[in-house]
């Protein structure tokens, strides 16, 4: 009967609502990846290495990137008007667009690039895109669920905000056009980034097909 | 005594009662490392081991039926023949000495798996270089967290256990200023994009992720290396009416916020939580291999150990078969990702983890001793017989 009495106690336990004083959770400390020689492991199988500026503070991997021919996007190219604000930057040989969006003395760059094909498709992206701000990957489920989808002239973007625990902020958006996955990448310090937001999504609406 | 009576002790001190069950506990051993295949390893421990008896669902109905004695009902009549016989044919005597011993550690060993089975909490401990734990999560139990963030320093937590969600009723707390209502609960689910309302039948969340995703529930998975993912949608209500009503899951990956008079709160369904009075930092992981191959030589965490109360701040390290020993948990490594610069701990607590112990040395110096009185009164009796042979 007392063991009866024990099992029937300890099974209320696992019923009991409770209530407690938690210390608040501590953000992650996982660094930026360092070199671009992690960020090129991330990528998914196939994917063709991105652009140097997609990952700013890399050196050494970046000079062996540039000297890989990749293969970028051909045919007709879509066209936009980016901001008055932003200030277009000498492009890559990668990139269909480079932009340095400036407030208060903080910096963010924004990168046009375009490859053949779906580049291992979006949520591969969107986990790479995840590491590069420094967050670990997340399951298909919690990609779907966090993707913006957002409608421009034709086009359809699937959109990501990406906010790093060691205050990188990315905006993405990835939008198919004539075979070519076309990505949209603003990234840097959390509170530029979360301001520019609207400006970036106003951007979005005015890319079109030629 | 009264007949009725002594049959009743006959029965509780019998040896026959012993095999009988020792014979049950073989068939139970058998059938459940066979079910294995079909339920893992959890399911089974829970179906065979931790119940009184083993229940047959009949096919496509609610009746169970219990079709044999399971862990604790054989394992309790086994407790109770060995104490009625150990009573009953106690004789304080030295010669044996070595048998109540022996009989005294089995019956320590049948009561440690029982404290074990029944306060043995595990648990695991996930983290990445650098940072700092003060809490552990149930490897497969979840709770619905109802987190009071408007505090800058702390969160007021109400954890609601996936037992009660799973019950589709409403939750009332005094430290809640609204009822939570559950009005579906799946104990493994996905999520997909899509239109909520493009799933009849189920709830329609209209806040948070829910209010982009449809919930699909999944079969129930048993598989060791598999974990459910639970989803349910709660509705929100108060006095002055309905917030709106949250998918919650595992699988969202934001968290899911809502402000209800001049309080943020956030709700999440996640793994249950064990907070624990101290915490890890966890200083360096350590994954050494064998030189030129891939076979593992040593998996090590360094930690830094906190403990507020105790004033106590000390480094260790905790590597294989070297746990750490603090508070009443065991921190064992578990997993590690040398990569990714993450240890993960196994953190068990049981109150009854020195019985086994103790049940070994009782039955070894039992055992032992048994023997040298059997050895020595063996050589009284050949250093006396060829006495008696000469004298005849």
């Amino acid at each position: 009967m007392v063991v009866s009495l024990v099992i029937l106690l300890t099974g209320c336990k696992d019923r009991e609502i409770t209530a407690y004083r938690a210390p608040k959770d501590a953000p992650a400390v996982t660094a930026m990846p360092q070199s671009p020689a992690t960020d090129t492991n991330n990528l998914p199988p196939g994917h063709p290495p991105i652009g140097g500026a997609a990952s700013p503070g890399g050196t050494d991997g970046m000079t062996q990137m540039a000297n890989t021919p990749v293969p970028t996007a051909g045919g007709s190219d879509l066209t936009w008007s980016a901001p008055a604000a932003w200030t277009p930057k000498g492009g890559s040989s990668m990139r269909k667009g480079s932009y340095a969006v400036k407030r208060d003395g903080a910096e963010a760059d924004f990168a046009i690039t375009a490859f053949p094909g779906d580049t291992g498709g979006l949520h591969a992206n969107i986990n790479r895109w995840r590491g590069q701000v420094g967050l670990p990957a997340a399951s298909p489920a919690e990609l779907d669920a966090a993707v913006q989808h957002f409608d421009g002239q034709g086009l359809h973007f699937e959109v990501v905000d990406l906010a790093g625990p060691s205050g990188t902020r990315m905006l993405g958006a990835i939008t198919s056009f004539n075979g070519n996955s076309w990505f949209f990448k603003l990234m840097g310090p959390d509170a530029l980034v979360a301001a520019e937001k609207p400006a970036y999504l106003d951007f979005l609406k005015t890319i079109k097909a030629p | 005594m009264h007949a009725i009576t002594r049959q009743f002790r006959d029965f509780f001190v019998s040896l026959q009662l012993t095999v009988g069950l020792l014979i049950l506990s073989l068939i139970l051993v058998f059938a459940a490392t066979l079910d294995q295949v079909n339920l893992g390893i959890w399911a089974v421990q829970e179906k065979y081991f931790r119940s009184f008896f083993v229940m047959w669902q009949a096919p496509n109905s609610d009746i169970s039926l219990p079709i044999f004695p399971g862990g604790y009902f054989i394992g309790g009549l086994l407790l109770i023949n060995l104490v009625a016989a150990h009573i009953y044919r106690f004789q304080m005597n030295w010669r044996k000495m070595g048998i109540q011993l022996t009989h005294a550690g089995l019956i320590f060993l049948l009561i440690g798996e029982l404290v074990t089975g029944l306060m043995q909490k595990d648990s695991s401990m996930r983290m990445e270089e650098g940072q700092t734990r003060s809490y552990s999560e149930s490897f497969r139990d979840y709770e619905l967290a109802l987190l009071d963030k408007t505090d800058a320093a702390f969160d007021e937590v109400v954890a609601v256990p996936e037992a009660v969600l799973a019950d589709e009723g409403s939750v009332q707390h005094p430290r809640l200023p609204f009822q939570v209502k559950v009005k579906a609960y799946y104990g493994n689910a996905t999520m997909q994009m899509g239109d909520p309302a493009g799933r009849p039948g189920a709830p329609v969340a209209t806040q948070g992720v829910g209010a982009r995703v449809q919930v699909i529930p999944l079969p129930l998975t048993y598989k060791p290396d598999e974990l459910n993912q639970p989803a349910a949608f709660v509705e929100i209500i108060t006095t002055e009416g309905t917030l709106g009503t949250w998918v919650v899951s595992p699988l969202v990956g934001m968290p899911q916020t809502f402000a209800y008079q001049g309080k943020n709160w956030e709700l999440a369904l996640r793994l249950k939580r064990h907070y624990l009075p101290f915490s890890l930092n966890l200083l360096q992981v350590t994954h050494d291999k064998y030189p030129g191959t891939e076979i593992p030589k040593n998996f090590a965490s360094r930690v830094r150990l906190k403990d507020e109360a105790g004033h106590e701040d000390r480094e260790v390290v905790i590597f294989m078969n070297n746990p750490l020993r603090h508070g009443g948990q065991t921190f064992y490594q578990y997993q590690m990702n040398a990569a990714g610069k993450m240890s993960a701990f196994q953190v068990v607590s049981n109150p009854g983890w020195l019985m086994p112990y103790i049940a070994c040395i009782l039955m070894g110096v039992g055992l032992t001793l048994q023997f040298c009185i059997s050895l020595a009164g063996f050589i009284r009796k050949r250093a006396g017989t060829p006495a008696v042979a000469s004298s005849v």
